[in-house]
């Protein structure tokens, strides 16, 4: 299909949208939809249907609005663009929402005949015109939850309906492609990802212009990009979420680099824990095969691309890219050593690009917006935005996005609203099982990919858990230890051996039966598999342990009993 | 030709040879358990980690390809230490019971604990898997002495082509399986044998090495199969005259270090009483020519019965010319009564290409029949 057919798409959906004055967005993400979110899109639905002056008022099912903890979240969004969040939105809290929305304006009654069932919840609309409750589920908007972050890849999510392509193209879906495909050389776009100085968001960090030049350099008749959506660190899930609610944006980065490679075909890797994410996506590529946005002539230019969904079958490790190609390939999930690098013999042996789902998420901004805008965010090496999912012992739990280097003391104490009760901020953890904890005496440390190397952790994949003071360290490292020794694929002996020799000293120190030798031996041995492990998973699966033996090496000692 | 250094000797590769093969092949140890020559490389035994100058971290030297002008350390307290501990925790999860083992002597892992010194390891000991399978005559899979090197899932695959076993659950628990860990009889194996012959410790073993003498009380004899004329070199490892396992010799010019199953596991025959060791005459035959003195009648019932093969009462051994003379004649009197194509000749696959050539030939220019044929067709 050609732009302009898309554009007029497009236009029809704005001005579909614009008829209404208010549109009410809530959030069906699993975060929410586990809060119960289903039953408050039904009743928000069925409530409007039933008020007398309904008409004026959409109730559209978005993404994540990012304050998960306070789920299920609604949005009322004035045809100004003033906005309302609502928090712990249930069915009776979404009749009044929407008994206080529509205007109840005689004059502009609908026309229609209710059925019983619809009286009966016009009956409850009366009722709920005269409660009182609703204020306290609303956020304010002045929240630093809110005013602290910058969205680049969340931007849409939460606004766009994630199971609607023409609601996408309403947002601006699809232009970045166009340009690309029009009006630049897959050099020019290569070179401008390296210039807009982004680096991958799965965890390492390497600057992705830089790759997709790799591979875009290599001759070959075939190549590949592949989405990496086998998130795994515990209580992560940003890369679930850009899936689930904005899938076409994924989509559209992935395309974007197949053009800058030369590559005709693609692979999104996501885990079969991820159903939504799953259905979401083959949703997504679905409208786009419709529409004529993949397949033989992309946006009616010479460019065709096709993209296929792989489902991951449990495996922590085949989020490595090797484990993952030979996971797709059909083999068993297991890393092999590199080089040669998938750049050079990827999938099935050819060049293939693997980025992180929020990799690909923030190409479209960059090229509309372009490298330069990009570069302003961020510090000098680390560019851009960070989403993180916010987890542990916080007020405000939930999805966030954050300029780089931002400190963690911003983020514990303004966005996650300071750890709740008495109990204090001791340390945040990044990067999951692979990364380390940073205490609290260190929480000026600005959050990019060098400063956390230094303090012995790794940015990850944006998991960023906090620990109050009431969490023991050795214990919080041995529950990543356990993680560890579970997903160890066993390829490789310091893994698969060391990482339960670990497991087996913990047990020891934290049971009491430690001996004063143990720390250093447990060090030691944390050092061994750190550097003789063949892939990531095995180099860091000691972070947890010699980060919190790094900090907070007292509460390890005091469970050595001493001599007497 | 590549011209690299390691420990200041200097070495010249073809492109594309991988450092632990440049040095292995030139006299330079360098400590491995997953590395196979014949294999695809597999890197997960982290053993032959090497030092490369111009770099911070030890790099694995099977995973290296050697390049011009690069400089390798193999051997440095660096090292050391790390081999140390990765044996270390290798032999956490084996048994040290090598007093007792079949193994003592031929074992890599042994090898490597003496060379480095590790009398036991420094952790809890802790072994995997107790699995012991002993469900096919060929070989014993023990579970509890295998390392997951992967070799024999490799030479299963890569050079058997059968794919039989592969690695099944994950992480401590791993081991190696056939499909839903069914008998090996139910798999595709084929008992080549070919994964005891590369498997490092005594995670597989032939059944009839067991409780036979460990690897210094034995004997080896090179020799060349006979089974087919592909003339694959074995190894006879013998005891007191017995064989006690056969295997391929390092390198074997026409099988490299592997057999099929009739070489490896097929030499019960050498040692069987039923065994020919010359030709022999039917005893009526025998008399007619005047080598016996009592005369002697066919009976009814063949003498070729093979449940009992009571050989000593048909026939009588004679010498190679006395037995040449009789075929050579009766092959003459057999063409001039009733012409050459009431001779019929059946070749052996165990002969080889020339000698089943000379024999093709033989029927049909002395015989003068085209009435030829392989039991390799039947």
């Amino acid at each position: 299909m050609s732009r302009e057919k898309l554009d007029q798409i497009a236009e029809k959906e704005q001005a579909r949208q614009s008829q209404f004055d208010k549109r009410i967005h809530c959030c069906i993400s699993t975060a929410c939809l586990s809060a119960g979110a289903g039953h408050t899109i039904q009743t928000l639905r069925d409530s409007v249907e039933a008020a007398p002056t309904g008409d004026e008022v959409e109730v559209v099912q978005t993404g994540c609005m990012g304050l998960c903890s306070r789920g299920p979240l609604v949005r009322v969004q004035e045809k100004s663009g003033e906005e309302v969040y609502y928090a712990d939105v249930d069915s009776e809290c979404a009749e009044e929402l929407v008994a206080k929305t529509v205007s109840w304006d005689q004059a502009q009654a609908k026309q229609q005949k209710l059925s019983s069932e619809l009286q009966t919840v016009r009956a409850r609309l009366e009722t709920a015109r005269r409660k009182r409750s609703l204020k306290k589920h609303i956020l304010s908007p002045d929240m630093p939850f809110f005013t602290k972050q910058v969205k680049v890849v969340l931007r849409d999510v939460g606004y766009v309906d994630p199971e609607k392509l023409e609601d996408y193209l309403a947002h601006g879906g699809y232009e970045a492609l166009h340009k690309v495909l029009t009006e630049m050389s897959p050099e020019q776009v290569c070179d401008e990802m390296l210039n807009s100085g982004l680096r991958g968001r799965g965890g390492a960090g390497f600057p992705t212009g830089l790759k997709w030049n790799f591979v875009r350099r290599e001759q070959s008749d075939v190549k590949y990009v592949v989405v990496n959506g086998d998130e795994g660190d515990p209580g992560a899930y940003m890369d679930r979420t850009v899936m689930e609610d904005n899938p076409h944006q994924v989509l559209e980065g992935m395309m974007i680099a197949a053009y800058a490679v030369g590559a005709n075909h693609g692979y999104f890797y996501i885990r079969a824990e991820y159903p939504i994410a799953i259905d979401r996506i083959r949703g997504a590529i679905r409208a786009a095969r419709r529409h004529g946005i993949l397949g033989k002539s992309v946006l009616g230019t010479d460019f065709s691309y096709n993209a296929d969904v792989r489902i991951g079958a449990g495996a922590f490790v085949c989020g490595e890219e090797t484990a993952l190609i030979h996971s797709i390939e059909g083999k068993r999930g297991v890393p092999r050593m590199r080089p040669p690098y998938p750049s050079t013999s990827g999938l099935w042996g050819k060049p293939t690009v693997i980025n992180n789902v929020e990799t690909f998420a923030s190409v479209p901004a960059i090229i509309k917006e372009g490298a330069d805008w990009y570069a302003q965010i961020g510090t000098e090496k680390s560019k851009g935005t960070k989403v993180f999912a916010l987890a542990g012992q916080l007020t405000n739990t939930g999805l966030i996005e954050v300029p780089m280097g931002i400190t963690l003391k911003e983020i514990v104490y303004e966005i996650g609203g300071d750890v709740p009760g008495d109990a204090e901020f001791k340390a945040a953890q990044t990067g999951g099982p692979s990364g380390g904890c940073i205490p609290n005496t260190h929480m000026d440390t600005p959050v990019d990919y060098e400063s956390l190397q230094e303090l012995g952790s790794i940015m990850g994949s944006g998991g960023l858990v906090i620990i109050d003071s009431t969490t023991s360290m050795p214990e919080f490292a041995r529950f990543f230890m356990d993680f560890c020794v579970d997903e160890s694929c066993g390829k490789c002996v310091p893994c698969r051996v060391g990482t339960v020799q670990i497991r087996t000293l913990l047990d020891k120190i934290i049971e009491g039966r430690g001996e004063p030798e143990d720390l250093d031996k447990l060090e030691a041995l944390c050092q061994l598999v750190r550097s003789t492990s063949l892939c990531g998973l095995g180099q860091s699966a000691p972070n947890p342990v010699l980060s919190t033996l790094r900090f907070f090496r007292h509460e390890y000692e005091a469970l050595i009993p001493t001599n007497a | 030709m590549i011209t690299l250094s390691i420990d200041t000797k200097t070495i010249q590769v073809a492109p594309d040879t991988n450092v632990l093969k440049a040095a292995l092949d030139n006299g330079i140890h360098i400590p491995h358990l997953c590395y196979h020559p014949d294999l695809s490389i597999s890197g997960g035994c982290r053993l032959c980690l090497v030092e490369v100058e111009g770099q911070d971290q030890p790099v694995l030297s099977c995973g290296l390809t050697a390049a011009e002008g690069m400089v390798i350390q193999t051997q440095s307290e660096q090292l050391t230490e790390l081999r140390r501990g990765v044996l270390d925790l290798f032999i956490s999860d084996h048994p040290l019971d090598c007093v007792v083992c079949d193994k003592a002597g031929s074992c890599t892992l042994q090898e490597y604990a003496y060379e480095y010194g590790l009398k036991e390891t420094s952790y809890e000991p802790t072994v995997s898997s107790a699995l012991f399978q002993d469900d096919n005559p060929f070989f014993l899979r023990d579970h509890q002495y295998c390392i997951l090197c992967g070799r024999c899932v490799r030479v299963c695959d890569e050079i058997v082509g059968v794919h039989a076993i592969d690695f099944a659950n994950r992480g401590f628990e791993t081991n190696i399986a056939t499909p839903y860990d069914g008998p090996m009889i139910d798999s595709t194996c084929v008992f080549c044998g070919n994964c005891v012959q590369v498997c490092p410790t005594a995670a597989l073993m032939p059944v009839s090495r067991l409780q036979r003498g460990r690897e210094w009380d034995l004997d080896r004899t090179l020799s060349v199969c006979g089974y087919c004329g592909v003339g694959c070199q074995i190894e006879y490892a013998t005891k007191d005259n017995a064989i006690i396992y056969a295997q391929a010799p390092e390198h074997g010019a026409a099988n490299g270090t592997f057999l099929c199953t009739k070489g490896r596991y097929g030499w019960d025959f050498a040692t069987s009483p039923e065994r020919l060791k010359q030709p022999m005459l039917r005893r009526d035959v025998a008399h007619k020519l005047g080598l016996t003195e009592e005369p002697w009648e066919l009976p009814e019932t063949s003498p070729l019965d093979i449940r009992n093969p009571n050989v000593e009462q048909y026939f009588v051994p004679v010498d190679w010319d006395t037995a040449l003379e009789f075929v050579s004649s009766r092959l003459s009197e057999i063409t001039e009564s009733h012409g050459p194509d009431s001779i019929m000749g059946l070749a052996s696959a165990r002969c080889t290409n020339e000698d089943n050539y000379l024999f093709q030939k033989f029927m049909r220019a002395v015989i003068g029949t085209n009435n030829i044929d392989h039991c390799a067709r039947l």
